[in-house]
């Protein structure tokens, strides 16, 4: 890692986890005036993981796109630019960094704990399919995170809103109703983009490795976590599933997200989607 | 009977019990070692448990992917979209359809759930907000007095476009599947190569295709120029140079194609030239060895009678009295061969570029070190269709989830010495946040704050 890398990756880490504190306490102690000052920390992190990453592009000259901790580090940065871009379209969905933050702030340990070591980039990441590539798979995963945030905190405010005197915090975040439209209108985003991901893996590896599908396990994952998420939008649309049982399967369909990025890498080493990086 | 079965085969539960299916034979595919992907683990796994492979084996859950069930859940994924396309289809036109019969009084108009009016100011006829209406892409049909409009009222052909693509994908994968040809070709620098068949390595053996003939390329390797920095490969440049003459650049990423035939660079190995003599200086046996020797495991080669055991060192030093390399940068290549014959060793000793080692009476002579690349040649045809199929369902994805359908029914009434929009409106997909945007829409059109 670059000095400057490791300092605003770990400011960027305080941050985020004091702000995370902030929510959980604004959700717990019932005081929701917090929240607007923890979304003005959260947006400081944001800034100092951009200054670690241009701190990075320097150092080696390229985006960081390859390897595990990379890819921590450019997708919680999606993921919390999109936080961030619907609490500011919108500020009664400032809350939805309560449920995003946690799983950056573990996403940016366990990159940590990988192999941040400076490297140049790799001959097979040398092609403008990459960016392609990577650039929608990290859409779809900030849409999908979205789509889990809001479904967690449909859950949060729908229990509150059975008991006999609800949250006060919850009355800050958009209806039930328009929380559980929200969930589907992320998921739909991630939908089109992954789309767009496989179809643009499809054609790179023709050029990478020869096939245009080899059943690699990213690859299959991947295909895997868009059929669950397809079966989430025909369910929705035409089971009229919705409310509960939708942010139930938002919150469940990430997990075949997280195992597609992180998880097959960790579990089998025989997928192509290791790119030589030392 | 056979409607029931009809009406199940096109139903979307079963559509959805078919990709739960084949899901699961993805995610068994994952943990069962498939035969053609990891053939090192699957046969690892076949001399520890003989018993449990087989039995996988007679299920093809080894070879999952091609296995009969696999390829039935498939055939019946296809005839499930292909019902579920024909049934739809009126279903569709219906949904495009528009006619006067759409308007209606917004205020009593079923199917509406969002209802509003909105106070127009003095200056502000009717037919204002119609043209405010159209230049918002709504297609409008009557007027002030009794409108319809749609946004996107196209959408619904994307539900079709979505589907159609599934069989374009289907019909390219299946074109490529029965005309592929797959086959790994070692060669060296300054090899030639003419297509012929026995040139392929016999390891993994050639997959021949269905219909048509094996490739028929032919080029030399005019250089291969790798660049490592520390570990990290960052470029490779294969030239190869056509019998035309014409000289082709083959990198990572970018395959030499002829015709549907795509030559991809997989792996470099180094190929040095020996020649083996005896003390007099009579040469005995003098070859182009391919040794894969890059990732710092030893391999071994034959020389008249005698076998030789090589590790490569691509940037060579001594490191506390032993061997190592400082990188994979080729700054001082090295090769430490060991000598054997019987079994037994005979010698063993450091042979850099144009260096020599002595043994029995022989020397070994490293005249020259060239690369080998291996390519991974691949003949698909259908390429086309199935890109196609890509970009009709990249496009219908989008077109179909963010450019849907939105109605509305209104008309401009006096009231009370004003006059107001009425309108009533409907979205695909969402109801509390269409009527977000339907607020929206209207106060932007009378520049006025909605009243319910």
């Amino acid at each position: 890692m670059a000095f400057w890398e490791i300092v605003f990756y770990w400011v960027a880490l305080v941050i985020y986890s004091a702000a995370c504190g902030g929510y959980l306490y604004s959700f717990i102690f019932k005081n929701p005036r917090v929240m607007p000052k923890m979304t003005a920390l959260v947006g400081a992190g944001f800034v100092s993981v951009s200054i670690a990453i241009i701190a990075r592009f320097n150092a080696t000259g390229h985006l960081p796109w390859s390897g595990h901790y990379e890819y921590v580090l450019m997708g919680g940065w999606f993921i919390i630019a999109g936080t961030l871009f619907v609490g500011w379209q919108n500020k009664s969905l400032q809350g939805l960094a309560v449920a995003t933050l946690p799983l950056v702030i573990i996403m940016m340990g366990y990159g940590y704990m990988q192999k941040p070591g400076l490297t140049p980039m790799a001959a097979s990441l040398k092609t403008i399919w990459l960016y392609i590539h990577v650039y929608f798979a990290w859409l779809s995963f900030g849409a999908y995170s979205l789509a889990m945030a809001a479904g967690v905190l449909f859950l949060l405010k729908h229990k509150s809103e059975a008991r006999e005197v609800p949250n006060p915090a919850y009355d800050r975040f958009p209806t039930l109703g328009r929380l559980d439209e929200l969930i589907f209108r992320y998921v739909i985003f991630g939908f089109v983009t992954d789309t767009i991901m496989i179809c643009a893996g499809a054609i790179w590896a023709k050029a990478l490795w020869g096939s245009y599908w080899a059943w690699d396990p990213v690859e299959t994952w991947s295909l895997i976590s868009w059929l669950i998420y397809g079966i989430t939008i025909h369910l929705r649309v035409t089971f009229r599933w919705r409310e509960t049982r939708l942010a139930w399967l938002a919150v469940g369909a990430l997990s075949s997200v997280i195992i597609s990025f992180f998880g097959v890498n960790l579990v089998v080493d025989t997928s192509l989607h290791v790119f030589q990086v030392r | 009977m056979s409607n029931k079965l009809i009406k199940y085969l096109s139903s979307l539960r079963f559509t959805i019990l078919l990709i739960c299916l084949l899901g699961l034979m993805f995610i068994i595919g994952l943990w069962v070692p498939q035969v053609r992907l990891v053939k090192d683990i699957y046969l690892e796994w076949y001399r520890n448990s003989p018993r449990l492979v087989e039995l996988l084996d007679a299920f093809g859950l080894t070879t999952i992917y091609t296995s009969p069930i696999t390829i039935t859940l498939w055939v019946l994924f296809f005839i499930n979209l292909g019902l579920v396309l024909w049934q739809r289809m009126p279903l569709v036109k219906q949904r495009i359809a528009i006619s006067e019969a759409k308007i209606a009084d917004p205020e009593n108009a079923a199917g509406y759930p969002y209802r509003n009016s909105f106070t127009l100011p003095a200056d502000f006829d009717g037919e204002t907000v119609v043209a405010k209406l159209r230049k918002r892409r709504y297609t409008l049909l009557g007027n002030a007095s009794g409108f319809y409009a749609a946004k996107n009222r196209l959408a619904p052909i994307a539900f079709v476009l979505f589907h159609v693509s599934f069989y374009l994908v289907l019909l390219g994968g299946l074109i490529s599947v029965y005309t592929e040809f797959i086959a790994y070709l070692d060669l060296a620098q300054g090899e030639t190569f003419h297509g012929e068949l026995s040139r392929y390595n016999s390891s993994p053996s050639p997959k021949l295709p269905a219909f048509g003939s094996p490739p028929s390329a032919s080029f030399t390797v005019a250089s291969v120029v790798p660049r490592v920095v520390n570990y990290t490969p960052t470029s490779i440049s294969v030239k190869l140079l056509d019998g035309q003459g014409q000289t082709h650049e083959v990198g990572i990423n970018t395959p030499y194609s002829t015709g549907p035939t795509s030559f991809v660079f997989k792996h470099l190995g180094m190929a040095p030239h020996f020649v083996l003599k005896d003390f007099a200086g009579t040469v005995i046996e003098n070859t182009l060895v391919k040794l894969d020797v890059l990732k710092m495991r030893p391999d071994t080669f034959a020389l008249a009678g005698y076998t030789f055991t090589a590790t490569f060192y691509p940037d060579y030093v001594l490191e506390n009295g032993k061997r190592a390399t400082r990188s994979m940068e080729f700054n001082n290549p090295v090769f430490f061969i060991a000598v054997e014959r019987d079994g037994k060793k005979v010698a063993e000793g450091l042979v850099p570029k144009n260096g020599t080692l002595e043994f029995d009476g022989k020397r070994l002579e490293m005249q020259e070190l060239r690369y080998w690349v291996r390519f991974y040649v691949i003949t698909q045809r259908g390429l086309s269709i199935l890109y196609l199929g890509f970009a009709v369902a990249c496009i219908a994805v989008v077109w179909r989830m963010i450019f849907y359908k939105r109605e509305i029914v209104g008309a401009v009434r006096e009231s009370e010495g004003e006059r107001l929009l009425v309108v009533a409106g409907r979205s695909e997909y969402y109801k509390d946040l269409a009527e977000d945007e339907f607020n929206k829409l209207f106060c932007k059109i009378t520049g006025k704050s909605g009243e319910v």
